[in-house]
């Protein structure tokens, strides 16, 4: 085979065993920003970190209603603490997404890229 | 009853798949993960107590398939009829075997279950969290996934969204959660029914498969369940289910971590590889499973 197009292939299996990578971590993000509560399920978008910082700060932070994913009310009895839970999810989760995909990006071989311990 | 949970599987082998293998395997994963007892129902009763002499440990119950009357009795599945048909296995692209698909009885999960609140499962998953453990405390009492992540990028156009082009939303029947309520026991109730009369409803709802799915079956009793609209009977499985189809190849198991060889679009053979730690794992490739479980 032609010395460039062999050169090429590689990168292009590379390129798309990491596209594969990235996929999966995108995946894993979206699932660890959902918080649990109170058998509820709240995907925390900026909507709704949004949503319930303005009702804290206009002081209706006890005994709200939220509608969660799944379109059931859910009580919620202390909306500040509620608020700071699902803030820690969120930067969680995005630091956890930040992290891996610092460490993805460096791997320059489709070895590395499907490495365990790296 | 007192209160419990626990995971109910079945597992029945084939000529060529060891489903006990798998049940024992993920019995054991869902022990380590997810620290609940594991029920299974299985045909094979006398190969189990040969093949893993311990099962007792790692089965909280087995309850046996019997298939006469006489035999039925308490912590058993009693089987009128013993209708499973001829499937195609993938192992890969290139590798397909037509074996026994032995997928008839999973409409009875309520009746057996020993548990009031249950995790019903295939035994092809591999569990690598404890994601699962939020539907004991969830509100509702029926939760099944309505969509499941494909690790493989491609677009399947209705395959998984659909049980046929023009029909009703497709729900995966690979995990099931459900607490014993009556209005649970007529849902279970209608799958058997639906089951029953096949036909009937592949006609109806213009389903085009030569063999019963419990995934199309259980779509159809939600549907009906919600009178013949969308509705909210069933709600979303906690977490997140990654799948595989049997064209991709399960290449390795470590703790969290699983090694996936994901097949190529339009270059049968090609494979490109991916690693997920962390994520449940449903993989239909049941011969790669079994390898990799035998490398444990």
């Amino acid at each position: 085979m032609d010395e460039r197009l062999e050169k090429a292939l590689d990168f292009s299996n590379y390129m798309v065993t990491l596209n594969n990578q990235k996929r999966f971590l995108r995946e894993q993000f979206k699932e660890n920003i959902i918080h649990y509560f109170n058998g509820g399920q709240f995907t925390v978008t900026k909507d709704l970190v949004t949503f319930v910082n303005m009702l804290v700060e206009k002081g209706n932070d006890t005994d709200i209603v939220l509608i969660d994913d799944n379109e059931t009310p859910i009580m919620v009895q202390d909306l500040d603490e509620f608020l700071s839970n699902i803030i820690d999810t969120y930067f969680s989760a995005a630091n956890t997404y930040h992290t891996e995909y610092q460490k993805l990006i460096k791997k320059r071989s489709v070895e590395k890229l499907t490495d365990y311990d790296s | 009853m007192t209160a419990s949970k626990g995971i109910l599987l079945f597992a029945r082998n084939n000529s060529q798949i060891d489903y006990i293998k798998q049940a024992y395997f993920l019995a054991q994963r869902a022990k380590k993960y997810l620290n609940l007892p594991t029920s299974i129902v299985t045909d094979s009763v006398a190969y189990l107590s040969h093949e893993y002499p311990d099962h007792a440990k790692v089965f909280d119950k087995v309850i046996p398939i019997v298939w006469d009357q006489d035999d039925a009795r308490e912590n058993t599945v009693f089987s009128q009829f013993e209708k499973h048909s001829l499937k195609s296995f993938y192992d890969g692209t290139l590798i397909s075997k037509k074996l026994d698909w032995k997928n008839e009885l999973r409409s009875h999960a309520y009746d057996v279950s020993p548990y009031t609140a249950t995790l019903l499962l295939d035994t092809d998953i591999v569990i690598c969290n404890s994601d699962w453990l939020k539907c004991f405390e969830h509100a509702n009492d029926f939760l099944i996934y309505k969509q499941s992540t494909d690790l493989l990028d491609v677009d399947r156009g209705e395959t998984f969204e659909r049980i046929s082009d023009t029909s009703i939303d497709f729900y995966w029947a690979t995990a099931v959660f459900f607490r014993k309520t009556e209005t649970n026991k007529t849902f279970f109730d209608l799958v058997q029914h639906i089951q029953e009369n096949w036909e009937h409803y592949c006609s109806i709802f213009q389903i085009n498969t030569p063999y019963f799915r419990n995934d199309y079956a259980f779509s159809i009793a939600i549907h009906i369940m919600n009178g013949y609209q969308k509705g909210d009977f069933a709600k979303s499985m906690p977490g997140k289910l990654y799948f595989v189809t049997d064209k991709c190849i399960l290449w390795d198991i470590n703790k969290e971590k699983n090694k996936i060889l994901l097949e190529k679009p339009r270059h049968t053979g090609e494979y490109t590889a991916i690693t997920i730690k962390d994520a449940n794992l449903h993989c239909m490739n049941k011969f790669s499973l079994n390898r990799c479980i035998d490398e444990q």
